[in-house]
């Protein structure tokens, strides 16, 4: 360690209290801000997974207009083939058909108007989770069997079960009066109260016949193995598209336009909190900073008669600050690692948040997870701050006359 | 308490002795008191828009409805009280306003395109103090009476049926008996709304007519009641419940709408939490600032104490000192934060994460709401935690012993 | 009745490792009226000996009275108390409290004591006159001269009329004018109000004025002399 170094480390210790306190300040504020970082950053990989995972998939063909309006002719021609080709042309993705209508559905007791989805049975389970949920008998199966799943709280309102037959009503592609009878195989229970009150799903086959598809279906279902491999592979998906169709592929962020936005407006109302907590850190250093070098002035006085330059002694506190900073900056990654790895092995579930969760596709405990970016984020900034807020004691050094300095006590 | 002049004074000079400390610290605290109840105004606008038009679109402070329709939204679990008794029950109960109406899930189909949605068989003029739609901004017209055999629907409705005011739609719902109830409506009106999925799942139709195309007679299935506010909910409900067949299932608006009710203490708990961790913030700067203000005049304690000052007065002494450091800053802060939320009342545009904020279930213009008891809540944090952080110092300045005091060399 | 008694005192300091023997069984008794100058070289015991006596420094062993009462094992309460209504302090340089005017400074004590502040006005600026400094009052330390600031802590010390006056080292840091001026000022109240003085110093120009030195060696007395001041 060379002299300026061990100087600085010394002056930092001399009033023992006061650099605790203000390493304190900035560890209470970096611990905070890597926890509510990584807390966040895994509420938002959740929410985005969750929400996805459930029936959206990373990205969908459909016909144009259909996003917005979901009308009934507004449709993918061929779709099993197109899906089938498009399987072939790219392994790595999870690729599945669908088709979408809206249909009343009657019960011996009951009615209720709901959405019929049309579902390739050996591969919807790879693109969406809601066949991983059947909570009472199976998913369906075959290309046009009348068979159906419906959502826990559908069965519990049309008051039936496993073997029961429904009536569906509804009308086809052209317009014309469609209606089927089909058995219920299963019930999933997603835990989304409108998912499991509103769809209801039977092989695309038996979907097409019933509402007289003609071979077309609404959506192909695109599920990449990551988001950002999603990202790369949309490209390509487009270039794939038969010639001459007008179809569109929509990413995640154009089908749930809601996601990145509840996360951009929880995002900012978080960086306003977090950039007060990182400017009260900024103030409590400066404060600090400041009175050491007031304190000092009679013995910056003495050093400048000496012949050191007040550009050395601005390097000096500004080396100081450097080191109070790191201490912060490594103690409260400390503290925030550990605080989050606390929740990450326990789970974090906040008493009274559990509908707001289930709002935004969140379980009721969540895990997190902290990653080196959610940890250096906080930490670096208010490092930074801390740098700027010495600057004005430093500066200040400029002004000092050695002979003045000297006389103060 | 004799002594508190003298102390203030002293505490007083003293703070101002190093002039600079203080002004950085009163800088600090005024910035965190006026985070504090800035960023709660911008959380409590938002939320308080999102329950008012929640509960405004419910609607009412209080609902009932058969024990077992919310879970089982059937005709079959209607309210069987005619309407001619409920009128003379409630007709003369004095509340801000009550309603029976027919809402039961139903499909709406026009010639290309069919939904599900909410019908509401409604009385429009016992209805209209509710305040969940603006007849007069309704586009073509809204419903006349009980007896109007017309429709209204949503904008977004109508644009997604390929329907417009003029055309023909078929509702077609259940009857009691699990028969299909169908009848063709005339769309009279369409109407726009700024709770999130309100336009998309509504439509209203009179009363009567509801009643008779799902064969109920004169029974509804739900009623509503208005209070004078939804913080205020017990009284209403109290008089319901009094006034009303047991046997019905009697709630609270955040009984019915339990998100909202969540979202609502939810808030309570963000706000002070907030507010304590931005205080915490300060803290250290507070403590830092006091520990500072007793070690650059311990000779000067010493020298009170050889003078005959009680160590409790010095401890008042330097406590002082820490609530006007504190009084300072709560003053400046708290004037900066009304000055910046009132020229924000007309509301703050956030239209960029609109939908986001629809998944939340807000609207894109917040406005900020300055609740005095939140300034309270913040006044009253500071101050208190304060005085707790004040003490540790405080404490030891007043231990020091006067022959040592007095020789340290400062 | 003896103003001050002190039996058998013993108090050792550990500085570094070594015991320093401050008070090494000193017994002495000033009686009411005296003006004593306590003279030793640096660490021989007259600082310590003059805070026992003030109630500010609890001896090892020993006793110490003061008009009468033994104050040795008093809580710090009623050691405040007694400083408060008995005795007046004047220490070396520094002694103000910055933040507070002249006469805010006399006037400290005897807020402290409950004085209201009609009398107060009145005391201090009588005792202001006394000691000089009519005109100055508002001034605060910094804005006066080593010399006003000491009788600001004079002015302080005696304006409640105490019997006993305890001052260590006050002309440390006057010029030898000023510190006439302030022994003359000292004697003066000696005379007039037979207020008791204890001035610890190794200043040979204040032991002139003193009536009897006392002279400390390493926390003992050496010798004791009556004299016949200037």
């Amino acid at each position: 360690m060379n002299i300026v170094m061990r100087l600085a480390w010394r002056n930092l210790w001399r009033h023992q209290r006061r650099t605790w306190l203000t390493v304190g300040a900035m560890m209470f504020a970096n611990t905070l801000l890597v926890f509510m970082i990584s807390m966040q950053f895994s509420m938002y990989g959740l929410m985005i997974e969750n929400t996805l995972k459930l029936f959206t998939g990373h990205m969908q063909i459909q016909a144009p207009g259909y996003k917005d309006d979901q009308k009934m002719r507004q449709t993918v021609a061929d779709i099993v083939p197109l899906a089938a080709s498009l399987r072939a042309e790219f392994p790595d993705e999870k690729i599945a058909a669908r088709g979408q209508a809206f249909a009343l559905a009657s019960s011996e007791d009951r009615s209720y108007g709901i959405g019929i989805f049309g579902v390739e049975p050996e591969f919807e389970p790879q693109v969406s989770s809601i066949p991983g949920l059947i909570k009472e008998g199976r998913y369906v199966r075959g290309k046009n069997a009348t068979e159906i799943v419906v959502g826990a709280v559908l069965a519990r309102n049309l008051r039936v079960g496993i073997g029961d037959e429904l009536t569906l009503l509804g009308s086809g592609l052209d317009g014309s009066f469609a209606a089927a009878v089909v058995t219920i195989v299963g019930i999933f229970d997603s835990g989304v109260v409108d998912v499991d009150r509103n769809i209801a799903q039977i092989p695309l086959g038996a979907f097409q016949d019933i509402f007289f598809m003609d071979g077309a279906g609404h959506q192909v279902v695109i599920s990449a193995p990551t988001l950002d491999a999603a990202a790369a592979v949309l490209p390509k998906i487009v270039a794939a598209m038969p010639p001459g169709s007008d179809l569109v592929v929509h990413d995640w962020d154009a089908l749930q336009p809601g996601l990145k936005q509840a996360i951009k407006a929880d995002m900012s109302s978080a960086f306003f909190m977090y950039g007060i907590l990182v400017i009260l850190v900024a103030f409590s250093v400066l404060n600090t900073q400041l009175m050491s070098v007031l304190e000092r002035t009679h013995e910056f006085g003495i050093v400048m008669s000496l012949g050191l330059k007040p550009g050395q002694l601005g390097r000096l506190v500004m080396l100081e600050t450097t080191l109070l900073g790191l201490i912060g900056f490594v103690l409260g990654a400390i503290g925030g690692v550990l605080l989050t790895s606390y929740f990450g092995v326990n789970g974090l579930s906040i008493p009274g948040m559990e509908e707001m969760a289930a709002n935004f596709n969140l379980p009721t405990r969540v895990y997190l997870e902290a990653t080196p970016l959610s940890v250096v984020i906080g930490p670096s900034v208010v490092f930074l701050f801390t740098l700027l807020a010495a600057a004005y004691p430093a500066l200040r050094l400029y002004k000092l006359h050695p002979v003045e300095a000297m006389r103060t006590n | 308490m004799r002594m508190l002049p003298v102390l203030t004074r002293l505490a007083w000079r003293y703070l101002w002795r190093n002039h600079r400390r203080t002004i950085i610290m009163v800088s600090a605290i005024s910035i965190g008191v006026w985070a504090m109840i800035f960023m709660t105004a911008l959380s409590r606008g938002m939320v308080d828009q999102m329950i008012e038009d929640g509960v405004s679109a419910l609607p009412g402070h209080v609902q009932v409805h058969n024990k077992q329709f919310l879970d089982d939204p059937s005709v079959s679990n209607r309210i069987l009280i005619s309407d001619a008794e409920l009128s003379r029950t409630f007709d003369s109960a004095d509340f801000k306003a009550w309603a029976s109406r027919v809402k039961v899930p139903a499909v709406i189909s026009s010639e290309y395109e069919s939904r599900g949605v909410t019908l509401l068989g409604i009385d429009p003029v016992a209805e209209r103090a509710f305040g969940y739609l603006s007849y007069d901004e309704v586009e073509g017209r809204f419903l006349e009476g009980v007896d109007d055999n017309s429709i209204v629907i949503g904008r977004k409705l109508a644009d997604k049926l390929e329907t417009n005011v003029g055309k023909r739609v078929v509702l077609m719902s259940q009857d009691p008996e699990n028969e299909i109830a169908d009848r063709g409506f005339r769309v009279v009106g369409l109407f726009n709304s700024d709770v999130p999925g309100y336009e998309d799942g509504n439509v209203f139709v009179g009363k009567k007519a509801a009643q008779k195309m799902l064969r109920i007679g004169d029974t509804t299935t739900e009623l509503v009641f208005l209070g004078d506010s939804y913080r205020n909910v017990e009284p209403t409900y109290d008089r319901v419940v009094a006034s009303i067949d047991g046997t019905l299932d009697v709630k609270r608006w955040y009984e019915v709408a339990t998100y909202l009710g969540s979202l609502l203490k939810v808030m309570d708990g963000f706000v002070m939490i907030w507010m304590i961790v931005i205080f915490l913030a300060l803290s250290f700067g507070l403590v830092n600032t006091l520990v500072m203000a007793v070690f650059e005049r311990v000779r000067e304690i010493g020298l009170m104490l050889a003078l005959g000052m009680k160590p409790s007065h010095i401890l008042g002494q330097i406590i002082i000192e820490s609530m006007l450091l504190l009084s300072v800053g709560l003053a400046i802060g708290n004037v900066l934060s009304w000055a910046t939320i009132q020229p924000l009342r007309g509301g703050i545009d956030i239209s960029i994460v609109a939908q986001g904020m629809e998944m939340m279930g807000a609207a894109s213009v917040l406005y900020p709401r300055l609740y005095v008891s939140d300034m309270i809540l913040a006044n009253v944090i500071v101050l208190s935690l304060g005085f707790l952080a004040s003490l540790s110092p405080a404490w030891r300045a007043s231990r020091y012993e006067p022959v040592e005091a007095i020789t340290k060399v400062g | 009745m003896a103003a001050v008694r002190c039996v058998d005192l013993c108090k050792t300091y550990r500085q570094g490792d070594q015991d320093i023997k401050a008070l090494d069984h000193v017994s002495i008794e000033i009686e009411p009226g005296g003006f004593v100058c306590l003279s030793a070289p640096s660490g021989g015991g007259k600082t310590t000996l003059l805070n026992a006596i003030g109630g500010l420094d609890m001896p090892d062993s020993g006793e110490v009275w003061v008009a009468d009462r033994r104050i040795d094992q008093l809580s710090k309460g009623a050691l405040a108390e007694l400083r408060l209504s008995s005795i007046g302090f004047v220490f070396q340089a520094y002694n103000l409290i910055p933040v507070l005017t002249a006469r805010e400074n006399i006037e400290f004590v005897m807020q402290v004591q409950g004085v209201p502040a009609a009398e107060r006005a009145k005391k201090s600026m009588a005792i202001l006159e006394e000691v000089g400094l009519k005109g100055l009052e508002d001034r605060r330390p910094a804005e006066m001269s080593g010399g006003q600031q000491q009788r600001v802590a004079v002015a302080r010390a005696i304006v409640s009329r105490p019997a006993l006056v305890l001052a260590d080292e006050p002309t440390a840091n006057l010029d030898s004018k000023t510190s006439d001026e302030l022994m003359t000022l000292f004697t003066e109240l000696n005379e007039h109000h037979n207020t008791t003085f204890v001035i610890a110093t190794h200043d040979q120009r204040v032991m002139g004025y003193a009536k009897r030195l006392i002279r400390m060696l390493d926390g003992r007395i050496v010798d004791d002399i009556e004299q016949h001041a200037a």
